[in-house]
């Protein structure tokens, strides 16, 4: 059973919810019906809406890797009606989903390469999808480099797997560099003093400097604030990667989420496309190719 | 295809044998210079001269607003509102409408079959009417004078006679059960069928090459031309509410008084306004009057299905409140005009 084929969302509980920071919780959900949860299948990259009755739908990004799916979890910044309405729910309450919409990264096609995830902010939330992906599927995915660009530590988000793979990430074969723009946020420089190599003030884009020159068959992708795209595609061409070796997801407006209501225009006579169908996953060909996608 | 004969004089009755399928709408005259499709009781009060009515009939299969669900927060459930067995006969509409209805039926049929659509199409009977251009028609430049499929009849203005396409099984039955209003065609009538397509396709004014058109429109990105128009352009949206193909919507959640029970409503957007490019956190990605009036201009020119996203129709030029001509800017983009 999927509800992919009609606009009627589906009804699903919180089960849980942790404060990321002053405006980002994470979310925990449970669908009610146990049939629809067993045939709800999705990649990293994909995106539900989520809606409150009485105020509204949002996109949202799936932030996990598909496993169990009798519960999902969702990065919710609290920016807008309809998010700032799931911010003031509790435990219990009723939430409603449809989807999962979108193409998502393409996991297979990363078979046997390796992975650079650049994130930025809220961004995070699709790559961290992608990350527990490669690393639930381990043996699939060569060397795995993280790229994090924060303002300050109370702004990290999933502090418990950044702080992880920071700190342990080698021994899984994942290392994780993190940026920060505060330069008097003490946490972050006491990681400094932890691990210098890994760390460094500034925005994202200067830890192309010093982390490890990625393989030639390292696949990029991006999750950002799209100001972070054209800086890190930059960097990106500099280091030798082609057009079909970056991927990113973008964000836009979205009502439908089927490409009907028109509003995730992007693109010109040439090149129209709509992000939440044809998205929201894009390699940096089809940016190069389609005006006003970054 | 199967083609016969309405004679003028039959017209009455055909109109009276239509009316057996569903509430007759039809193009009446609203004003001295506008039409619009409404329901009508009888044959005097519609009128098939008409160049183009200002809303397309659009209009009666994604109405302006209507209600995708109902809901109640206490029993926790959203409800489809019932199906809907009114039927329609739409009637008098012009190729160029005929052609936009097929793209809609595309989206709304298709991709993600909606219910409404598909409702309101299964219990519609389509009957288009042939026309005369006029200075601001350019159909025949988009490829969409003429409607080769999406309708039940068509009926073509040969003089003192209509020749009738058929174009579905429904349209058949139609002629069938009342065929003592049809005749066979005789080679007179095709003549004139012939005489009439000649005169019609020779009466265009307007045109705008669509050959390599996309390019053409990706080339100036960056043109200065946007911002001129920008500078004339009110935001108004008029644009998008009169376009045929225009399908961009909106939803919104209203609730009711009691707190508990609601709806959640479809209503035509615009991309002209403001907020079509907004994002939560305050982000636009089309923040100015320029990036919007440009992207317009772009998902009109670009193809769907192999077809320009415009069907010629004039109606965004017509009713432009700041007198911004379509076909001029495409013009420009295509370096016909300076």
């Amino acid at each position: 059973m999927s509800n992919k084929s009609t606009l009627k969302p589906v009804k699903a509980r919180i089960t849980d919810i942790r404060k990321m920071t002053e405006i980002e919780n994470l979310v925990t959900i449970k669908f009610q019906n146990p049939e629809y949860a067993e045939n709800f299948n999705y990649t990293p990259g994909q995106f539900v809406k989520l809606g409150v009755m009485g105020v509204g739908e949002a996109p949202i990004s799936l932030c996990t890797a598909q496993s169990d799916n009798s519960e999902l979890e969702f990065c919710i910044r609290n920016a807008g009606r309809v998010t700032n309405a799931i911010h003031s729910q509790k435990v219990g309450d009723v939430i409603w989903v449809r989807g999962p919409y979108g193409n998502g990264f393409p996991m297979d096609e990363f078979y046997g390469k390796d992975l650079l995830l650049v994130a930025g902010g809220l961004g995070i939330a699709p790559i961290r999808g992608v990350l527990q992906y490669a690393t639930q599927n381990r043996e699939k995915y060569g060397e795995i480099i993280v790229l994090y660009g924060i303002r300050s530590y109370d702004l990290m988000l999933f502090k418990d797997d950044v702080l992880h793979y920071f700190r342990e990430g080698d021994a899984e074969g994942v290392k994780l560099y993190l940026s920060y723009e505060d330069q008097e946020d003490l946490v972050l420089n006491g990681l400094v003093s932890e691990r210098d190599d890994r760390i460094t003030n500034g925005l994202v884009t200067k830890l192309f400097a010093i982390m490890d020159e990625p393989a030639d068959n390292t696949v990029a992708i991006l999750g950002g604030p799209p100001i972070m795209y054209k800086f890190t595609v930059m960097e990106l061409e500099k280091m030798g990667f082609t057009p079909e070796q970056v991927y990113m997801t973008l964000e836009r407006r979205m009502k439908c989420g089927v490409g009907q209501c028109g509003q995730c225009i992007v693109g010109t006579g040439k090149s129209i496309k709509y992000v939440c169908k044809d998205g929201p996953v894009f390699t940096l060909w089809d940016a190069m190719n389609t005006k006003g996608m970054i | 295809m199967l083609i016969n004969i309405l004679e003028k004089e039959n017209l009455v009755e055909f109109f009276e044998a239509m009316q057996s399928y569903g509430e007759v709408v039809a193009p009446v005259r609203a004003t001295d210079n506008a039409h619009r499709f409404q329901p009508v009781k009888g044959i005097d009060e519609l009128d098939l001269d008409y160049t183009r009515t200002m809303i397309p009939p659009k209009k009666y299969f994604i109405q302006p607003k209507e209600t995708l669900f109902t809901f109640n927060k206490e029993k926790e459930k959203y409800l489809e509102p019932p199906s809907i067995d009114k039927s329609m006969v739409l009637l008098g509409v012009h190729a160029c409408d005929i052609n936009a209805m097929n793209l809609l039926a595309r989206v709304f049929m298709e991709e993600l079959p909606d219910k409404y659509y598909l409702e309101r199409r299964k219990n519609s009977v389509i009957v288009g009417v042939s026309c005369t251009p006029d200075e601001k028609c350019f159909c025949k430049s988009t490829g969409t004078d003429y409607a080769q499929e999406g309708f039940e009849l068509f009926l073509h203005d040969i003089g003192d006679k209509y020749l009738v396409r058929v174009g579905s099984l429904k349209g058949h039955n139609i002629v069938k059960d009342h065929s003592e209003l049809f005749a066979a065609p005789e080679k007179g009538d095709l003549d004139a069928f012939k005489e009439a397509e000649k005169t019609r396709l020779s009466s265009f004014t307007i045109e705008i090459e669509m050959s390599g058109l996309q390019d053409h429109l990706d080339m100036s990105y960056d043109d200065p031309l946007w911002a001129e128009y920008a500078e004339k352009c009110l935001g108004c949206g008029s644009c998008n509410l009169v376009c045929p193909r225009c399908r961009c919507y909106d939803v919104q959640d209203y609730i009711n008084l009691d707190m508990n029970t609601g709806e959640r409503v479809r209503m035509w957007y615009s991309c002209m306004l403001k907020d079509h490019g907004l994002v939560a956190g305050g982000h636009n990605f089309r923040p100015t009057s320029m990036e919007r009036l440009r992207n317009r201009i772009n998902c009109k020119g670009s193809l769907r299905e192999e077809m320009p996203n415009c069907v010629g129709c004039g109606r965004c030029t017509v009713f432009c409140p700041a007198d911004i001509d379509f076909v001029e800017i495409l013009q420009k983009v295509r370096g016909d005009i300076k």
